[in-house]
């Protein structure tokens, strides 16, 4: 085929009338020969596999970097949060022996006391100022808070048991007897006795003694009339 | 030719190209209907749960809490401060096999009750159960470790921040308390400075989210923070340590003389700083729930009595200041005073004495102080108390705090302006009534009484503080003057009712009070009080001491001076007061 469409186009160049045949051949187009200049390839796939991996290898080493620096991140915060909580565990205790009122426990301890007057000492004369006062004991303060109220039923009334001097020239067993009687008449009666006695019971002794037989017998009877 | 050979070979296998292509389309349709109708259900139907359950996946959430502001002293001192903590909780699920040992392991770690733990260890179908609460962080965090360490699950650390009060009572009534911590909405101020500036004190909690992969930080992943505002500190004028020995000397006074309460106030004369402002009984802020309610509040403010005697003071610097009266005033006392409705008689008997002003007071006589308040135009005296500041809250910022009450209108009449006169008939709470004798401690002007230094802004915008103190003349400095001289005759051994209030060294100027005690509309025991100033004539402290139903039947000399004394003198010597050296007044009390 290609044989054929190219002696046709010979045949019909040969037809054409040749004119001006120079001008023609001038203007004829030629192709070009290639000049493919080869570049050297193994450099420039050198370069390219180098960048390629030198940037793949940059990226991991890079991720690794800070995925190190994380996990170090990661164990800082946690030991500061660690420290920061020992810190203020260390300064809460710090603020509890300063708390005003440890202060002056100890010191009550050592014996010391708020003294309630000021006195001044004045450094370039020597002189003092203010009244002095000795601080004694009579000015130490109870720092600690009462003892709380116990409920009625732990801590119930003292039962108070008035027993009666033994009045004398009455038997023991009267006593007895007497005891079992009225006891509010019998408290006061007590208690008179009690002084008698201790006043040594020159000139009381007498009266008292008669008032309280006087009692006694009183008791007895009430005590008949029980039974 | 060639196409068709095979077809007969094999077609009892394939069957004819169509029906193979239908078979082939209908599976492909099928499966791509699943795939649309699932493409639907993620992206049409509820796309925003999916995008946030892929978020969630690998992403974690923290609050960042913001930490809350301390409670100063005026010197910086802590009286409120917050400390980290965290809460032990457990999963009971993970937790009910060993639980036994698991309980005695916290027991004896975390010094919490065997038996209730135990409980919780094993309590069925939950899976969050409260162990301890409000445990300091690094003896959690060890504990936690340990029981990991030893094979137990289950026991977990969440945040539970620790209000710490180190001086345990120490203010407790002013600045309040918190209570445990709700798990989500965080504190629970319970009254005082706590509940009043809980904005103030709060701050605002911040927000982290950030993607994790095994338990650190994803260095390029979603990173979002919001920082944490923390709150503000609050810095009161009280003096901590001051405050701590008032609190002190009123439990010895409380106690020694069978009072039911007693309360102390002790202001900076020149500043109205409230250095203390002491109750007794209070309670331990870092317990608060163990304390009763009324104990939990601060009775120098919500306490209104009728002041007593201690108002006999305002009456005479009012009348002195309206030209009225002198200290040298002669007055002539009857045994007893007839007026309209009922007798005014005195706290001892007396035939007809003839006293002096300063005598009236020195020897707080009631009637005196009637017959010189008849001096007063109509109206008069009730204008020199409001000025005074009695009748209006003073705005500390304090919750709590009653204004008192004085009559007013139809109720003011000659014969409440008799009982007003001499402090009785008229209520008042003791920050007032401090601030109204400091008036006169200072030259005859009032400085408002303040509890926080600088400025703090409560709830509603109002900001109170010293820089927002103001000050006004009452009196003229002349007759604050010749009041504080009548004050000083009060302290005198031999012509005075209060020797005991006696500061040794220095001119001391004050007054008792002792007044019946109204309680549920009828009167019931008595308030006694002193308030008085030192040095008297280069005022620099005002201290207002109030006992409440005093059992061993003590006034306001003998129960409230000793007590003003000790306050007073330790006030002095705290703030290195040097005595003046002056010599007291000698005015004359009789004629």
């Amino acid at each position: 085929m290609s044989t054929t469409s190219s002696s046709a186009a010979a045949q019909l160049r040969h037809r054409v009338p040749r004119l001006a045949e120079a001008a023609v051949d001038r203007a004829r187009l030629t192709v070009v020969p290639s000049r493919r200049v080869r570049a050297a390839r193994v450099p420039f796939v050198m370069l390219v596999t180098a960048v390629l991996l030198g940037g793949v290898v940059g990226l991991l080493l890079f991720n690794t970097q800070m995925q190190q620096a994380s996990f170090a991140a990661t164990a800082l915060e946690q030991q500061a949060g660690n420290l920061a909580a020992r810190e203020q565990t260390l300064s809460m205790e710090i603020e509890r022996l300063r708390d005003p009122q440890t202060i002056a426990a100890r010191a009550t301890r050592l014996g010391m006391v708020v003294p309630t007057a000021p006195t001044f000492l004045d450094l370039d004369t020597g002189e003092v100022h203010g009244t002095t006062t000795p601080a004694g004991p009579e000015n130490s303060l109870p720092i600690n808070p009462a003892p709380p109220v116990l409920p009625a039923v732990l801590a119930p009334a003292p039962t108070v048991v008035e027993v009666e001097a033994p009045p004398e020239g009455v038997l023991p067993e009267d006593r007895g007897a007497g005891q079992d009687g009225q006891r509010g008449n019998s408290g006061d009666t007590g208690r008179g006795d009690g002084a008698g006695g201790r006043d040594g019971g020159r000139n009381s002794q007498e009266p008292q003694q008669s008032q309280g037989s006087q009692q006694n017998q009183q008791n007895q009877q009430n005590q008949q009339r029980n039974r | 030719m060639r196409r068709t050979r095979p077809v007969r070979a094999r077609g009892g296998l394939r069957g004819s190209p169509q029906l193979r292509l239908r078979v082939g389309f209908v599976l492909i349709a099928m499966v791509l209907s699943v795939f649309g109708g699932r493409l639907v259900q993620l992206q049409g139907l509820d796309p925003g749960s999916y995008a946030a359950m892929a978020a969630a996946e690998g992403s974690r959430s923290v609050v960042l809490p913001a930490t809350r502001g301390d409670i100063l002293d005026r010197n910086g001192e802590p009286l409120a401060d917050s400390v980290d903590g965290l809460m032990v909780v457990a999963d009971p699920k993970l937790t009910t096999d060993d639980a036994a040992e698991i309980a005695t392991f916290l027991a004896r770690r975390l010094d919490v009750d065997y038996p209730t733990t135990l409980e919780r260890l094993r309590e069925e179908g939950s899976r969050y159960e409260y162990i301890a609460r409000q445990v300091p962080s690094t003896l959690a965090t060890d504990v936690v470790t340990e029981a990991r360490e030893l094979g137990y699950d289950g026991i977990l650390t969440q945040r539970d921040p620790v209000r710490e009060y180190p001086a345990g009572d120490v203010a407790a009534n002013v600045i309040g308390a918190l209570g445990m911590p709700h798990p989500e909405e965080g504190d629970q101020p319970l009254v005082g400075l706590e509940l009043a500036f809980d904005d103030w004190l709060a701050g605002t909690d911040g927000s982290a989210r950030y993607e994790v992969g095994g338990g650190n930080k994803l260095p390029l992943g979603e990173n979002v923070k919001v920082a944490p505002v923390d709150g503000r500190d609050l810095v009161t004028t009280i003096d901590r340590e001051m405050q701590w020995y008032a609190q002190r000397v009123l439990a010895q006074t409380t106690r020694a003389s069978g009072a039911e309460s007693a309360f102390a106030v002790i202001m900076d004369t020149r500043t109205g700083d409230l250095l203390t402002l002491a109750d007794h009984p209070t309670f331990d802020a870092n317990a608060p729930e163990l304390a009763k309610k009324v104990n939990r509040v601060s009775r120098a403010l919500g306490d209104v009595y009728e002041p007593g005697s201690v108002e006999k003071v305002l009456t005479m610097a009012a009348l002195i200041d309206a030209g009225k009266v002198t200290p040298r005033t002669r007055i002539t006392v009857p045994p007893l005073l007839r007026r309209q409705d009922s007798p005014i008689g005195d706290w001892f008997d007396h035939g007809e004495i003839k006293l002096t002003l300063a005598g009236v007071l020195a020897k707080s006589s009631n009637i005196g102080t009637v017959l010189a308040a008849d001096k007063f135009d109509a109206g008069e005296l009730r204008d020199y108390l409001v000025d005074f500041g009695l009748d209006a809250r003073t705005g500390l910022g304090v919750p709590g705090e009653s204004a008192g009450i004085l009559p007013s209108g139809a109720l003011w009449t000659d014969q409440t302006e008799d009982r007003i006169a001499f402090g009785q008939a008229l209520s008042v709470n003791a920050v007032q009534m401090a601030a109204a004798v400091n008036a006169i401690a200072n030259g005859g002007v009032r400085v408002d009484p303040n509890i926080i230094k600088g400025t703090a802004e409560l709830p509603d915008g109002t900001e109170v503080g010293t820089d927002t103190a103001t000050r006004r003349r009452v009196v003229s400095e002349d007759a604050a003057e010749q009041t504080m001289k009548m004050m000083e005759r009060v302290i005198d051994p031999e012509v005075g009712v209060a020797p005991a209030a006696a500061v040794p060294g220095y001119r001391v100027a004050g007054k008792t009070g002792t007044a019946q005690r109204a309680v549920a509309g009828g009167y019931e025991g008595f308030t006694v009080s002193f308030a008085g100033f030192a040095p008297a004539d280069d005022p620099r402290f005002t201290v207002y001491v109030v006992v409440q139903d005093p059992s061993n039947g003590g006034g306001g000399g003998s129960v409230a001076g000793p007590a003003f004394s000790k306050l007073m003198g330790y006030a002095l010597r705290r703030y290195g007061v040097p005595p003046t050296g002056t010599q007291p007044s000698r005015l004359p009390v009789e004629w």
